[in-house]
């Protein structure tokens, strides 16, 4: 918007000086509601800076008593409700009973990264998935390690407490296993000094040597079920698994010894399978021993 | 982005208040309108401050409203007869050596001119330029040319300070600025009057309720304007005394029986004061109403021919004589005036566009404070120096404080 000086400053010795500076009291109506129009849009004005004013004072207040990060996502609602799911004995009880109260805390402040690492640390679990399920759902799905031996040991204070032995040789006291799933199992014959103590917390040190053995069991449990479910007790000498002397040693019901070479136990297996179909082996209820370590030989005992 | 303009007049029997929106390509719309009696004017000057703030402010008030928004200043008419006119002529020699004229000398003559300070107590109202002369020839603008000497004239208007203030005072409390004091006959002539009649040469009168203002036009420019503080309610005044009635029914006489013309005896007849006949009601003759409107009429006109004397040529008028105002519209005043004057007068008409709501008469001053304020009405050459408004300006405005 323009306007023009110059015929103000040629009227400057006119009219214009008869201009009054300043108006005065309202001499009408219309003329007072005009002025407090103009009065009205002066306080709006003035009230609209102030609450600009007073809004970036309070932000700077509350910014400065808040010095913390700034969480934008903010905390989220509580953990209402844990799915928990495990192929194996595991259950939503365990897990309730390992990861404690929900009580007060947020579905968006558990890390759930170090939650599956955790859940992955235990002995039992082979593997852990961990996700949210908006609104205030954890959800909590574990594939759980195949037992594949037992290990009884003698408790110092008295009794006996049963150990599970899984296929790499991990050594952990299952939980969730009741007592006929354990006793479909094998158990593991070792001396006291092939058990080593862990340096840090309870428990012992992994078997290596049931990764060797391991392949024998699974491929006899696959495939030989029937062989395998009389199988009662496993032991081996596994010190140098290239020596001659290194074996496998099962006994089960019907053989009280049978010996495995450390590699190719499907071939062993087959021979075996096939000597028991001998009838001689077949009718005789007991075997004292076959030994299946010598190539395509095979040597048993009646 | 239009700009709105508004324009009061200050009138002896309304105040009217116009508001105009003016478009991006320079075109004029009326948005807003008002008129409010006025009864604080005598003879065009406020005897009453109050009840003439009153009328004034409320017509504001309408208008505003009517138009949906506000104004900040406003173009007001001034009349009355402590306005006096007077020629003021000033002339400079061309500075420059090769003789042409640059606007400086042409400022330097309309300094020249307006030198002269009017006697104490008063205040110039209206300056209105004349023809510049270079070299004893008549030139629109002698920017660029070659002369030797520019004479520059001034058609000067001085009023009465108070007579002056009282008007500032009325607008001012309305919480508004004047943006120019414009003389009501000349604002009137811009209404009715085109550039080409102003060019042949015209007289416009313009007879108001309380004063009759005139401004006579040669080859375009003003050469003479004046105040006769005779109107309407004079006539309405005769006709109260001369037939002895009260002045509203001299007022309801006259505008339904009133004529300018005198009556031929056989044509008179008598006509009820009232109306209806009733106690109080009497009946005068219509022919007398008439003697009495002919007498004050005539009157006027000889008062103006006499104040023009030489400048009253036929040959200085070939645009003719125009009348507008409320009292133009009083039976048979062309006619008198045309006998009086000695040359064809008649009634003035608007120029197309005007809508016929507004195009009547009593408003022709009104309307031409408008079309006079947008006008350039600068020296040639003159680059006026344009203020830039800044932020704290626009948002003055906005509040409605400042200028």
């Amino acid at each position: 918007m323009k306007r023009t000086s110059k015929a103000k400053t040629q009227n400057a010795s006119g009219w214009r000086k008869l201009a009054p500076k300043s108006s005065k009291k309202p001499a009408s109506f219309p003329a007072l509601r005009k002025k407090l129009g103009v009065a009205g849009r002066v306080c709006i004005l003035f009230m609209v800076l102030g609450l600009v004013g007073l809004g970036f004072w309070s932000l700077d207040k509350w910014f400065g008593a808040n010095a913390a990060p700034f969480d934008i996502t903010g905390p989220g609602a509580p953990i209402s409700e844990v799915s928990f799911s495990s192929d194996g004995p595991l259950s939503p009880s365990w897990f309730a009973n390992w990861f404690g109260p929900l009580r007060g805390r947020s579905l968006m402040e558990i890390d759930i990264d170090r939650l599956r690492k955790d859940l992955e640390a235990e002995p039992q679990i082979a593997s852990a998935m961990v996700s949210r399920q908006f609104p205030s759902t954890l959800c909590i799905e574990v594939v759980e390690l195949d037992p594949l031996l037992v290990l009884r040991l003698r408790r110092s204070a008295g009794g006996f407490e049963d150990w599970i032995v899984g296929s790499q040789g991990k050594l952990y006291q299952g939980f969730g296993y009741s007592p006929a799933q354990l006793s479909l199992l094998p158990s593991l014959a070792v001396p006291s000094r092939a058990l080593k103590k862990m340096a840090a917390g309870d428990g012992f040190e992994d078997l290596q040597e049931i990764a060797i053995l391991a392949p024998l069991l699974e491929l006899a449990q696959r495939n030989y079920p029937s062989m395998y479910r009389d199988w009662k007790v496993v032991s081996y000498q596994l010190e140098n698994p290239d020596s001659p002397a290194a074996h496998i040693r099962i006994q089960s019901g019907k053989v009280k010894d049978i010996r495995f070479a450390p590699r190719e136990y499907a071939a062993q297996m087959e021979r075996l399978h096939y000597i028991l179909l001998e009838p001689d082996f077949r009718k005789k209820k007991v075997i004292e021993s076959i030994n299946l370590c010598h190539d395509r030989s095979v040597f048993a005992k009646l | 982005m239009s700009k709105i303009i508004g324009a009061v007049e200050i009138g002896t029997s309304q105040a009217k208040a116009l508001i105009g929106e003016v478009g991006d390509a320079g075109s004029l719309s009326i948005v807003g309108m008002a008129t409010r009696r006025n009864e604080g004017m005598r003879k065009g000057e406020i005897v009453d401050f109050r009840k003439a703030a009153s009328a004034v402010h409320a017509a504001l008030e309408e208008a505003e409203k009517m138009s949906g928004t506000t104004v900040d200043s406003v173009y007001l008419a001034q009349t009355g007869s402590h306005l006096r006119g007077h020629m003021l002529r000033g002339s400079a020699s061309v500075s420059s050596s090769d003789n042409r004229v640059s606007p400086h000398d042409v400022q330097r003559a309309a300094i020249e001119a307006k030198r002269r300070q009017p006697d104490e107590g008063r205040s110039y109202v209206h300056h209105v330029r004349t023809p510049i002369i270079l070299d004893d020839k008549i030139i629109d603008d002698p920017v660029g040319m070659m002369g030797k000497k520019i004479d520059l004239g001034y058609w000067s208007i001085d009023g009465d300070d108070q007579a002056i203030q009282s008007g500032l005072n009325v607008i001012s409390n309305y919480s508004l600025e004047v943006n120019d004091l414009i003389l009501s006959s000349i604002a009137s002539a811009t209404m009715v009057a085109g550039p080409d009649l102003r060019r042949a040469g015209t007289l416009v009168i313009d007879m108001g309720a309380g004063v009759t203002d005139f401004v006579l036009y040669r080859q375009g420019y003003v050469a003479y304007t004046g105040v006769i503080p005779v109107g309407g309610d004079h006539v309405t005044g005769d006709i109260s005394m001369g037939l002895r009635v009260l002045e509203p029914y001299a007022e309801k006489l006259k505008l339904e029986y009133g004529q300018a013309t005198p009556l031929a005896d056989e044509q008179a007849e008598d006509v009820w004061i009232i109306g209806n006949k009733t106690i109080g009601d009497r009946a005068v003759p219509r022919k007398a109403i008439a003697d009495v409107v002919h007498v004050r009429i005539a009157e006027l006109f000889e008062i103006i021919s006499k104040e023009l004397g030489p400048l009253l040529k036929p040959e200085n008028l070939q645009g003719g004589i125009l009348l507008t105002g409320g009292g133009s519209q009083l039976k048979g005043v062309e006619e008198v005036a045309s006998k009086v004057l000695g040359q064809p007068v008649r009634r003035a008409g608007f120029p197309t566009g005007i809508s016929d709501e507004l195009a009547q008469p009593e408003n022709s001053t009104v309307l031409g404070l408008l079309h006079y304020g947008l006008e350039d009405h600068s020296l040639p050459g003159d680059s006026s120096q344009q203020e830039e408004v800044g932020l704290l300006g626009k948002l003055g405005r906005f509040v409605g404080i400042g200028g």
